[in-house]
């Protein structure tokens, strides 16, 4: 689950950049080059080198002609642009929005299941279908260990929640039991 | 309050029994900011404006501003406990608040929490109502035609309230607003004994916005010690609570109101003050970043009054045949909301908007309070645009004729203090105005039976005292009203069954002015 806002402006150009790669039908090569891109700009040392502004623009562009001469046209094209509009900051969530963006159009998504112990695969398999059915999405989870679960999962997609743990549970539990009316309290 | 552990025991037994968790798919969110009251909120998809929301502490809010990417929430509670990145859930209800004949008596928050420390108010789910609810529609209405007694003779015979109307009372800091609240509320205890059973008791709800804690300890006491306190309901949002609860309480306390006047009940409400309220609503609105209008308010505060105020209303008799939503048809809410002033200036942003809002209004002053002149209503600028319907045919008859008495003593009043050289007919004029004056004075905490004050009136505008020394009016006023119960009680008997005054009432009147004078005229 993304826990950051994105940037509207981060949207504005992944869309941008998205749209134009599904309609000249080179998505896939690009997906690839935008992922790398992110894998790389994200990394220790290298995004606080491309983000900082001590570093001269020039160099910030030649290490960035660089790292992309191998990419796709459309992909150097987007990088330059954004450095003649000075919009760098843009590369930092690029990546994400374009993800979300592909799950987006392959009607798919992605979520994360909690549970005390480790999910077999065939359990998270049951999990996706089902849920995904629900959620009309071919969902894909990716499994996570919260031992204070105690037991049960609890499925995360978005801002959708399924919770089957018995930590829930005793949660709700105790709401319902402060919430009872005392019957000695309600005779006085 | 003490426990029994076998009580906790058979509930423990009885959730267990019947636990069903929560298995539905529920919309979460993610706190991105924190502070001042309010939060942010990344996610909550399918979130309902007015929504109340629950943080991971336990701390409850409410989804006011639904943007494109988050969701702006007022909180409810202990704002230290929410951390930046908390799990928020959305519960699927509208902010509601317990209603009926339970908080009768009691002093609740503005979530309809009990805080008198007189254990929960064992209520069930379908006693709970949204707080924003429409306002009777056009059809729904019937005119106001009923009087309000508030027990007080300015007010009464000059501005008179009735059933189901809106009539503001504005004035400066210490002027005496809020002692016309509670005067009201102990003035409700002659419609049905105190008894909140007695369909006939207009019940009373004090909403306390803003004020001091020990305003509102002041008011409960005094509102107990004179038994009122059994047909009134004290909704508190004192200066500590956070600015959210300050301006739910209003409609908290108007959701309150309605569940009894859809039950063919009368009720008043009070709103103590709109001011500090609309201060509340502002900061609560800049922290969410709307867009601040005129004196840093934001846009809907004109709304924020008048959506309240319209849900004052007199319900038709056949109310629910038109709309199910009510139980009883006749009910009616009256509403008495207070805004303070700043140096009587009436023309400032908010007391302008609840003026125009209103059926009217009572201007206190404070050159006319410390003159002694208490209340101290302004009786030249003190309007009531309905309630001329619903005074009783005996008051208005009485009254008209001390009304024009008092506005041509105020013309002349200006004038008389340049020269001494009066006409007899000036002089005159001057006299019976400063004896009205006199007569429209009034203690405080008590109120007067409508029935004693069209008597006092009557004598006033008949000219009976115009000989007597103004210093000794009010004296000839008790001494008067105490003949009266006590030698022909049967006069004040038949104002009260006929709601007027007969000729042979208004002989017997002047025959105990009569026999009374001399004693005064020494």
């Amino acid at each position: 689950m993304p826990n950051t806002m994105l940037d509207p402006v981060t949207h504005r150009y992944a869309e941008a950049l998205f749209c134009l790669a599904r309609d000249e039908g080179v998505f896939d090569a690009v997906r690839a080059d935008v992922e790398r891109l992110g894998r790389e700009v994200n990394a220790d040392g290298v995004g606080d080198f491309f983000f900082d502004a001590r570093v001269s623009i020039e160099t910030r562009r030649e290490k960035m002609h660089a790292l992309t001469k191998t990419m796709h046209p459309f992909v150097q094209n987007f990088v330059n642009l954004l450095f003649d509009k000075r919009r760098e900051e843009v590369l930092r969530g690029l990546a994400e929005a374009f993800k979300a963006m592909a799950l987006e159009e392959a009607g798919a998504a992605e979520g994360v299941v909690e549970s005390a112990r480790p999910l077999g695969a065939a359990e998270i398999a049951e999990l996706e279908a089902g849920l995904g059915k629900k959620l009309g999405k071919r969902l894909s989870l990716e499994n996570r260990i919260r031992p204070e679960l105690l037991g049960g999962v609890r499925v995360i997609v978005g801002s959708k929640m399924v919770d089957h743990s018995l930590l829930g549970r005793l949660d709700g539990l105790k709401k319902g039991l402060l919430n009872a009316p005392l019957p000695s309290l309600a005779e006085a | 309050m003490d426990l029994r552990p076998a009580e906790v025991t058979s509930i423990l037994e009885n959730e267990i029994k019947d636990y069903q968790g929560d298995k539905s798919m529920q919309s979460v969110g993610t706190v991105l900011t924190v502070g001042d009251g309010v939060a942010r909120v990344w996610g909550l998809d399918d979130c309902m404006m007015n929504e109340l929301l629950e943080f991971s502490g336990g701390v409850r809010g409410v989804a006011l501003n639904l943007e494109e990417d988050n969701v702006g929430c007022v909180l409810l509670g202990d704002t230290t406990k929410v951390k930046e990145g908390d799990q928020v859930k959305t519960t699927g209800r509208i902010i509601s608040v317990p209603t009926g004949r339970a908080l009768l008596g009691r002093v609740v928050n503005g979530l309809g929490d009990p805080i008198d420390g007189r254990g929960p108010l064992g209520v069930s789910d379908e006693d709970y109502r949204p707080i924003e609810q429409p306002a009777p529609s056009v059809v729904e209405r019937q005119p106001v035609d009923t009087p309000l007694q508030t027990g007080i003779k300015a007010i009464d015979a000059m501005i008179p309230i009735g059933r189901g109307q809106r009539e503001l009372i504005i004035g400066d800091r210490q002027t005496g607003k809020s002692a016309l609240l509670i005067d009201t509320i102990l003035s409700q205890k002659t419609t049905g004994g105190g008894d909140p059973d007695n369909p006939d008791q207009v019940l009373c709800i004090y909403v306390a916005m803003g004020q001091k804690q020990s305003t509102v300890v002041d008011v409960v006491q005094r509102l107990e010690a004179a038994g009122a306190m059994a047909y009134t309901i004290v909704v508190s949002a004192s200066a500590i609570d956070e600015a959210s609860m300050q301006f739910l309480a209003a409609y908290a306390g108007c959701a309150m109101g309605e569940r009894f006047r859809d039950e063919g009940r009368d009720v008043v409400i009070m709103y103590d003050d709109l001011y500090k309220q609309a201060l509340a609503y502002r900061q609560v609105m800049l922290l969410l970043r709307r867009p601040p209008g005129r004196e840093a308010f934001p846009g809907d505060v004109f709304n924020l009054h008048s959506r309240l105020l319209e849900r004052a209303a007199r319900l038709a008799d056949n109310a629910p045949e038109i709309n199910p939503r009510y139980a009883k048809g006749g009910g009616s809410l009256t509403a008495l909301p207070v805004v303070e002033t700043q140096e009587n200036d009436v023309s400032a942003y908010i007391p302008t908007n609840v003026i125009s809002i209103t059926d009217g209004q009572i201007f206190l002053e404070g050159t006319l309070f410390n003159a002694g002149i208490r209340p101290a209503v302004n009786a030249g600028i003190s309007v009531s645009r309905v309630g001329g319907a619903a005074q009783t045919p005996g008051m208005k008859k009485i009254a008209g004729g001390m009304r024009l008495d008092l506005a041509q003593y105020r013309e002349l009043k200006a004038f008389a203090q340049f020269g001494s050289d009066l006409d007899a007919a000036t002089q005159k004029t001057l006299a019976r105005g400063e004896r009205l004056t006199e007569i429209l004075k009034q203690g405080q905490y008590v109120p007067m039976p409508f029935e004693e004050q069209i008597m006092i009136i009557y004598v006033g505008t008949s000219g009976a005292l115009d000989d007597i020394d103004v210093s000794r009016v009010q004296e000839f006023e008790k001494t008067f009203l105490q003949h009266m119960a006590d030698s022909a009680p049967e006069v004040a008997e038949e104002i009260r069954s006929s709601k007027k005054l007969s000729d042979e009432g208004k002989a017997a009147i002047d025959k105990a002015v009569a026999a009374l004078k001399p004693q005064f005229l020494s």
